[in-house]
């Protein structure tokens, strides 16, 4: 029977659904077609060990700003929420632990700052904080909400939309060489407690933005941003987050099947007007045919280079996309069982339980210890280091607020993240850190057992690992393992992301769109890819959404012009 | 120590995203996500009531769980694998799974069992094709076996098979209605025997009655106790004709979540029912563990009875009838021990008949009926091994979408791109009746086991060598109940098998298709009539009587074989 859609979407991962979702709920007949056996891509929860609830990638709400939750109504399908009394801390190998807390409890932070800060240093010890409430909202979904401005039009950096939002809420704090530093310039500038500045800037790296590059200060704190302004993760767990999405798109008629691999997407005269399944795929008809577009949700490399081939594209054109780097993102990713949660310093006040950090960083000494680690990522130093020095580690825990992840009696530490170089540059071959998985898992976790010294022994009852390689086979759409599939530099950001011909999300073949991480604003589970290309489809005449969708209010159309800005 | 949730006092409008309410209404609450439950929901959403599935993990399907206990990278089915009443259960029927990519693999060598000398076993789907290999054993049996299939098929497709799906007769209602025919006779007359004794009667070959006593017995029938033994013919038919669900067992709650979307249904997932709400001795909703309170028209539990009347009502509000059956609940007389593996080739089983390899379950140890009836006796002992007997699936083989690991890089530049099925990795497992209590410990004895259970596979099996296998994970039943915790002490069916807890007494005789002695609480699940093993019987006869109850349209019509059995045996 032949199958037909208006749009078909490659890949069930959070941009496929949630674009499954905007498309269904404004009528369209919708179609998307997943890989593994469930959607929800990294956006998932798995139980390897009956009890324990693990986050092989993403771990937080960064998204609670997102017009999606009132947009897709996800609290009718089931969303809910947990705020955490402490969502940031950090410890020093010289034996200090810095609780930060968060947005529910700022008490909390403020105490344990001024016990441990030197004085006279700044307190911008909680950069997650620079705005509050509500015109934090404003400038992150100016940030992350509203697609890039037509190829066009020339907008200095102190025109684009986040820029604005930022001037206006700081007002006379505002300095205009924000928009050309790096994270580190702006804490140095602000006189910062090195420690405090190395773990915000470790957070700011593991939520997608390079701290020392030019430029990236304020991207860098938009991602701090996204985690301070929700404080929390959704109940259960991120892949509960994904249910929501999914229920919600299944709700309004959208086909979702899982084990079908795509493995071409049909073009035809120059236009995307289906897609064609592997073999094993679940279905019988194994050719699926978009009548108005074929949305890719897989990283823009995989979307050209295996879906699409080089029979359709110019040979400029293909060594740009090959040409796209993925260096930083790729996770070497560990969850840890345990029975207490580690003491730092051994000291059992260090962070006590019901005020423990949910995201800690450690160790946190010293922006030597931060380059040497960044620079083994991403200067092609290809093998991962093992020497403590070249380490360090964000080590994520959620149950302490939310109970459903482990049964009474255990804690579990997951995910606990170390950023290394993408697989495929290592020059052992792109399995060759999966052949010293047991070594490197040993080496952080005797740097974690530095500084806690009670992780050892029966503290520790079990540890899962993926590495970027196993992310490859496990989340076909995280290319060198990497949650953002792309570098986060300044020509692959914003409105060069993926290349500035694609950052409107159209691609050089019609009908065909890109709905992935490689897109800006990238991945964090924001639901902001597909928010900002609904303007597109929009304008395209593809869909016509009801009255519930609003548009960004700095959107620019294709025809609008620099005022409008 | 418990924990306790945090709850910051937040200003109304403070939270950042907007939530799931502290309070809500529909028409019906559905307790449990498991494959009963969601058919329960799924029926009933169709019928256009506002049906709400809370279920406690962070996934809904229960026992058709699909996951990736072998991490990172490889799936497995958990529990349910082998779905026998397919070619029967309305639902496929009644719905259109298809469009969700659902899809049964019902090979025709459904179960083999390779010996010790390299003989070999080949039962299949096709009877003419098992009369051909149990000949290699016993002309006679196989004569015998193409015999009284014609007579259990019968058995099977007239009595059993469409009385999954109608209520349960009083056992004096049901002898007088089976006596109305030959087929009901010899149901009857099957029922006062044992499986042992109804294998004796058939079989002669010691090895050939082994396999099928294994058929028989391995969800949970006592060998030698009578009054069950209407079972054996449904067992080994049913035995013969299981599937697999393509995509992994989790495809079939998947779809089934689909179906309860589209109707307009709601699923909320973790979220773990704390109490049954029971007002002027009505059920009126539930309370979840943070808090929430959702009120319906009708409770349907999918629970077991403990739970249900112990756990989540209090005692003023249970029938203390009620209570005292759940108190006296037997659990599953065994439940099973579990290698999963993920091997970089299949097993290759050593036999004179190369079809073994391409069978759904291969049987290993079950060299002769005391080498089954020993393995069995020493579990109800509390004792597992030395001797080992189990059944082994190779998952991949049916259904390759459960590996996602190969040989070679995934990349799309890699100049060495994996290739077909030797590139592909293989998942497989090896499964064994166990006690809940064992001797020794499990937590003692866990990583024991695995290395005696991969050392049977091995036996049989010369490539399951340590350089073959990848990963290697084994889940007890203790661990059972962990992720499933109403399968209370690893009861894969929520209850035993025995003639005081089937038929018209699960969960008890004062429970009607269904429904409770509490108004407005419903039983949908594995431990009500018919039983557990996906057979969507509890589920499929809840949803007819709510649907009554509530008088509401039923969409659906029964299949002819449920009308032609209600009509035959069901009506004065």
């Amino acid at each position: 029977m032949e199958e037909r859609f208006d749009f078909v979407i490659v890949g069930g991962g959070h941009n496929g659904t949630t674009m499954a979702a905007y498309l269904a709920k404004s009528g369209a007949s919708v179609c998307v077609l997943e890989s593994r056996p469930e959607c929800g891509g990294g956006q998932e929860n798995t139980e390897p060990k009956p009890g324990f609830r693990i986050d092989p990638h993403a771990t937080y709400l960064y998204g609670g700003a997102a017009p999606g939750f009132e947009q897709l109504e996800l609290h009718k399908y089931g969303f809910r929420f947990v705020p955490y009394r402490s969502m940031f801390g950090f410890a020093t190998s010289d034996g200090k632990a810095v609780n930060l807390g968060g947005r529910w409890d700022r008490q909390l932070g403020e105490q344990s700052v001024a016990a441990v800060a030197p004085p006279g240093a700044s307190n911008a010890m909680r950069a997650f904080e620079v705005l509050e409430g509500e015109p934090t909202a404003e400038f992150l979904r100016s940030m992350f909400w509203t697609p890039p401005h037509p190829a066009h039009m020339d907008l200095e950096p102190g025109d684009l939309p986040w820029a604005q939002t930022l001037r206006k809420h700081l007002g006379a704090a505002f300095s205009e060489t924000f928009l050309d530093m790096s994270l580190v310039e702006f804490f140095d500038g602000m006189g910062a407690w090195e420690p405090a500045a190395v773990a915000n800037s470790f957070a700011a790296w593991y939520c997608g933005a390079h701290p020392a590059w030019e430029g990236q200060a304020l991207p860098s704190l938009g991602g701090l941003m996204l985690v301070g302004y929700t404080s929390g993760s959704p109940r259960g767990g991120m892949h509960t987050y994904a249910h929501s999405i999914i229920r919600c798109a299944l709700a309004h008629g959208a086909r979702i099947i899982t084990n079908s691999t795509v493995e071409e997407i049909v073009v035809r005269n120059g236009r995307a007007v289906g897609v064609v399944m592997s073999d094993d795929a679940s279905v019988s008809e194994k050719t699926v045919w978009a009548d108005k577009a074929v949305i890719s949700a897989v990283d823009v490399t995989q979307t050209f280079q295996s879906l699409i081939g080089r029979g359709h594209m110019d040979a400029g054109f293909a060594q740009r996309i090959d040409d796209i780097n993925f260096k930083g993102g790729s996770l070497y990713v560990l969850s840890v069982v345990c029975r207490e949660l580690p003491r730092f310093h051994n000291d059992p006040n260090s962070f006590a339980d019901d005020v423990y950090p949910s995201c800690l960083v450690y160790p946190s000494d010293s922006w030597e210890n931060f380059f040497k680690q960044t620079e083994d990522v991403y200067s092609r130093k290809v093998v991962p280091k093992l020497e403590k020095e070249h380490l360090s580690m964000m080590i994520c825990t959620h149950d302490v607020y939310d109970t459903t992840r482990s049964p009474d009696g255990y804690r579990i530490l997951s995910p606990i993240y170390v950023q290394i170089p993408p697989t495929h540059y290592d020059v052992a071959g792109p399995d060759g850190l999966n052949r010293m998985k047991e070594d490197f898992t040993k080496a952080v976790l005797e740097l974690l057992a530095e500084g806690a010294p009670n992780m050892t022994g029966d503290n520790i009852v079990d540890v899962f690992v993926n590495t970027p390689y196993d992310s490859e086979f496990r989340n076909p759409g995280m290319i060198a393992g990497n949650w953002y599939g792309i570098r986060q530099s300044e020509d692959q950001w914003f409105m060069n992301r993926p290349l500035p011909e694609l950052a409107r999300y159209r691609t050089p073949i019609d009908g065909l769109y890109l709905c992935n991480h490689t897109s800006h604003p990238g991945g964090l589970c924001l639901m902001a890819v597909p928010y900002n290309l609904m303007h597109i489809l929009i304008e395209d005449d593809l869909v016509e959404p009801g009255g519930w969708w609003y548009p960004s209010p700095w959107y620019i159309p294709e025809n609008g012009n620099k005022a409008t800005a | 120590m418990t924990r306790q949730h945090y709850s910051p006092q937040l200003r109304p409008g403070e939270l950042p995203v907007p939530e799931f309410p502290e309070k809500s209404e529909y028409d019906v609450v559905v307790v449990g996500g498991g494959p009963n439950g969601l058919m329960t929901a799924a029926y009933l959403a169709r019928a256009g009531l506002s049906v709400l599935v809370v279920e406690r993990r962070h996934e809904i399907g229960g026992g058709l769980a699909t996951e990736e206990v072998l991490f990172p990278g490889y799936y497995s089915n958990v529990h349910a694998v082998y779905h026998m009443m397919t070619d029967y259960m309305p639902l496929l029927r009644d719905f259109d799974l298809t469009r969700h990519g659902l899809t049964f693999v019902v090979p025709n060598a459904q179960t083999a069992v390779v010996y010790e000398d390299g003989q070999s076993l080949v039962l299949c789907k096709q009877i003419e094709d098992t009369k051909d290999s149990i000949a290699k054993f016993s002309r006679q049996d196989s004569r015998a076996f193409g015999k009284v299939m014609r007579s259990w098929r019968r058995v099977v497709d007239e009595l059993i098979a469409p009385g999954t799906y109608a209520p349960a007769m009083a056992p004096m209602d049901m002898i007088e209605a089976f006596e109305r025919t030959e087929i009901g006779r010899e149901a009857l007359r099957l029922t006062e025997m044992s499986p042992l004794e109804i294998l004796d009667e058939v079989f002669t070959d010691d090895r050939v009655k082994a396999a099928f006593l294994y058929m028989s017995c391995m969800w949970g029938l006592d060998p030698s106790d009578s009054g069950l033994g209407f079972m054996v013919p449904l067992l080994i038919d049913r035995g013969l004709n299981k599937g697999i669900c393509y995509g992994g067992s989790h495809k079939l709650a998947g779809a089934l979540s689909r179906e309860i979307m589209q109707a307009g249904g709601f699923i909320l997932d973790n979220a773990e029912v704390t109490r049954i709400i029971v007002e002027d001795g009505s059920a009126v909703g539930v309370e979840i563990f943070d808090g929430r309170e959702i009120r319906a028209k009708v409770v349907a539990s999918s629970l077991d009875p403990q739970s249900n009347f112990l756990r989540l009502l209090s005692e003023a509000d249970t029938d203390t009838g009620m209570a005292r059956r759940a108190e006296e609940w037997e659990w599953d007389k065994w439940s099973f021990f579990t290698v999963s593996t993920a091997l970089h080739e299949a097993p290759v089983y050593t036999a004179d008949d190369p079809w073994v390899n391409k069978a759904f379950m291969v049987l290993l140890g079950c060299e002769s009926t005391d080498a089954v009836l020993d393995h069995w006796n020493r579990v109800l002992g509390g004792q597992l091994g030395p001797a080992l007997c189990g059944h082994a699936t190779t998952e991949t083989r049916f259904d390759p979408t459960l590996a996602r690991v190969s040989d070679g890089s995934p990349h799309p530049w890699a100049e060495e791109k994996p290739q077909g099925e030797a590139a592909r990795h293989q998942v497989a497992f090896l499964q064994m009746h166990a006690p809940y209590d064992l001797e020794g410990g499990w937590k003692e004895r866990h990583d024991g086991l695995v290395d005696d259970t991969l050392e049977l596979w091995r036996r049989y099996a010369p490539n399951m060598t340590r350089e073959n296998i990848i990963l290697a994970g084994g889940e007890s039943p203790v661990d059972i109940e962990r992720r499933l915790p109403n399968m209370v002490r690893g009861s894969i069916k929520h209850g035993d098998y025995n003639p005081l807890q089937m038929g018209f007494f699960r969960p008890s005789e004062d429970c009607e298709a269904g429904r409770s002695p509490i108004e407005g609480l419903y039983l949908c699940g594995a431990s009500s009539y018919p039983g557990g093993l996906i057979t969507g019987g509890p589920g499929y006869i809840a949803a007819n009587s709510i649907a009554e109850d509530l008088e509401v349209d039923k969409w659906w019509r029964p299949p002819t074989h449920v009308t032609r059995y209600v009509d035959t045996y069901m009506s004065d």
